[in-house]
């Protein structure tokens, strides 16, 4: 599937009339990016969406992605894609949307991260974050940017109340994968005027093998937004267990300011918090951190993306860091 | 009286017609005025040999009447992570509607000329509006995803065409005169020019 999703991205970016698709875009992102952790990265995704003409839906996203160190203690630029020097399908769905009678049912069948919380690769990794929210890394037994599955997901109702099931076997990326089995999730979401608000449901297999994680993984998260005159307050809580005997508490809180008067310049800030706490040998880890950053578009191919960050409460990791990345996108349609 | 039946039957049908709310097409239609003065202006654009696609065209006309209240409303719509169309073109005073039509949000904002403004995040089925108010050129993004982009242009006259795939466009109901033209299309300069009624189509070309 890597291979055949490569050259139809390739093929869609050099010359977008390879498709016979009634729509088609393509689009290659590329960042590098230096952090004080004492790392660097270079990642890049080719990504190639549109719609045929029967108004079916299709997208599909590789990425590929190192960091100038292995095993070293740090989630810097680790905000929605593995660094594992390889070539990884991220996503790759077809997908339905249908409008009837102002109603929304749309069905989506293939290979999709799960629709947990504040859940999509775009509100991760465009806003000006570089690292995800501690609650979203795989290496603290939570849900994982890089949990991807492997199903059908649905979402039916009006525009201001929808409710979202996926079913589907995890089918993970990156170093810390789940073990095989079935998932199931459920999500409501309701928006209204400057709120949105959602509460989604998730019953999984663990991370680790069942001898150190016996049991099942389920989680329960409550996520909002507020958004006005170009600020937006958004926050994300999840309570579950990893696996039996554990549990993972957590929740981040940030304000991502976008006014007209600032240009190109989105400014970011975030604090949040996780406690895992687990009987066995795992042990317990109680986590806080803050960031401050920018990120500011250059021009409509280049932006650039700065964040300065405090953490407390685990020693493994550095008190202080300075990541600075750059990103140079291009698309074809 | 036998002689003013027709002058009756005139006043009845003009009184008629007014309350159905067809009397503005009719009314023209009884004069003779569109047939007589207006007509549809064609025309191609070109950038050398290759269809100029995404261009727009206009003609000036500031004092031309409003538009009809019951025209449908302009729209930029946000499907497949994409803004469509690319390039679209309004009249002074129109409300835009700028619906999601994709699962992920969208954050659709303009601020480096033209309307600026910040629609916020909205997910799929929500709608926000805008009202470009001021001539000129507004280029449009998403905050969530850099590779979305789109221009609206903003013309203060009822005579405008978009270009088609094959760079053909029309202005509809033209009335006869001569009138100063302006054309753009993304990433190249203005065009300007005096294009007269009775001399056939307009033909532009970038060089």
């Amino acid at each position: 599937m890597r291979r055949v999703l490569l050259v139809m991205c390739l093929a869609c970016v050099v010359d977008p009339r390879a498709a016979s698709a009634q729509s088609l875009t393509a689009e290659a992102a590329v960042t590098g990016g230096y952090s004080t952790d004492d790392l660097a990265a270079v990642a890049a995704q080719l990504r190639a969406f549109g719609e045929t003409n029967g108004a079916w839906r299709f997208f599909g996203e590789l990425s590929w992605a190192g960091r100038s160190r292995d095993n070293v203690e740090s989630d810097a630029f680790g905000a929605a894609y593995p660094y594992g020097r390889r070539l990884d399908v991220i996503e790759a769905y077809g997908e339905g949307l249908f409008r009837p009678g102002g109603a929304i049912v749309d069905v989506r069948g293939g290979r999709f991260r799960p629709p947990f919380g504040i859940s999509s690769g775009s509100d991760h990794a465009y806003w000006g974050f570089l690292r995800a929210p501690a609650i979203r890394y795989a290496e603290f037994l939570v849900v994982s940017n890089t949990f991807l599955e492997h199903g059908i997901d649905v979402l039916a109702g009006v525009p201001k109340l929808t409710v979202e099931a996926a079913v589907g076997a995890p089918a993970d990326v990156g170093d810390h994968r789940r073990r095989g089995g079935a998932d199931a999730l459920v999500r409501v979401q309701g928006y209204a005027g400057r709120f949105i608000v959602g509460v989604s449901h998730m019953r999984t297999s663990p991370v680790e093998p069942a001898e150190i994680a016996p049991g099942r993984a389920m989680f329960t998260g409550i996520d909002a937004r507020w958004m006005s005159g170009g600020v937006q307050l958004r926050g994300e809580w999840v309570d579950g267990r990893p696996f039996d005997g554990a549990t993972s508490t957590g929740w981040y809180a940030d304000v991502i300011v976008h006014r007209t008067e600032m240009g190109p310049v989105t400014a970011i800030a975030r604090i949040e918090r996780l406690d895992h706490e687990a009987l066995t040998e795992a042990g317990d880890e109680d986590l806080s951190r803050g960031t401050l950053g920018a990120r500011v578009r250059v021009s409509e191919r280049l932006s650039v993306t700065i964040n300065v960050l405090h953490l407390s409460g685990d020693p493994r990791y550095r008190p202080n860091a300075l990541d600075v990345a750059f990103t140079w996108s291009v698309r074809s349609r | 009286m036998k002689a003013n039946a027709p002058l009756i039957g005139a006043l009845i049908l003009a009184v008629w017609s007014a309350m159905h709310g067809i009397a503005a097409p009719v009314r023209a239609a009884l004069s003779g005025q569109v047939q007589q003065s207006a007509a549809d202006l064609h025309g191609t654009a070109r950038v050398r040999d290759r269809a100029a696609i995404d261009a727009v065209v206009w003609l000036d006309a500031p004092n031309a009447p409003p538009n009809d209240d019951d025209a449908p409303r302009p729209v930029l719509d946000q499907r497949n992570l994409t803004f469509i169309p690319h390039v679209l073109i309004v009249r002074v005073g129109s409300t835009v509607n700028f619906p999601n039509n994709d699962r992920v949000f969208h954050n659709v904002f303009s601020y480096r000329d033209g309307k600026r403004f910040d629609l916020g995040t909205y997910p799929v089925g929500a709608l926000r509006q805008v009202v470009f108010d001021q001539p000129g050129l507004s280029r449009i993004f998403c905050n969530i995803h850099p590779g979305m982009a789109a221009f609206v242009m903003t013309v203060d006259t009822p005579f405008f065409a978009h270009a088609d795939g094959n760079g053909a466009f029309t202005i509809r109901h033209v009335p006869a005169g001569r009138y100063t033209y302006h054309a753009w299309r993304p990433g190249a300069t203005e065009v300007n020019g005096t294009w007269a009624s009775d001399s056939g189509p307009l033909s532009l070309v970038w060089p």
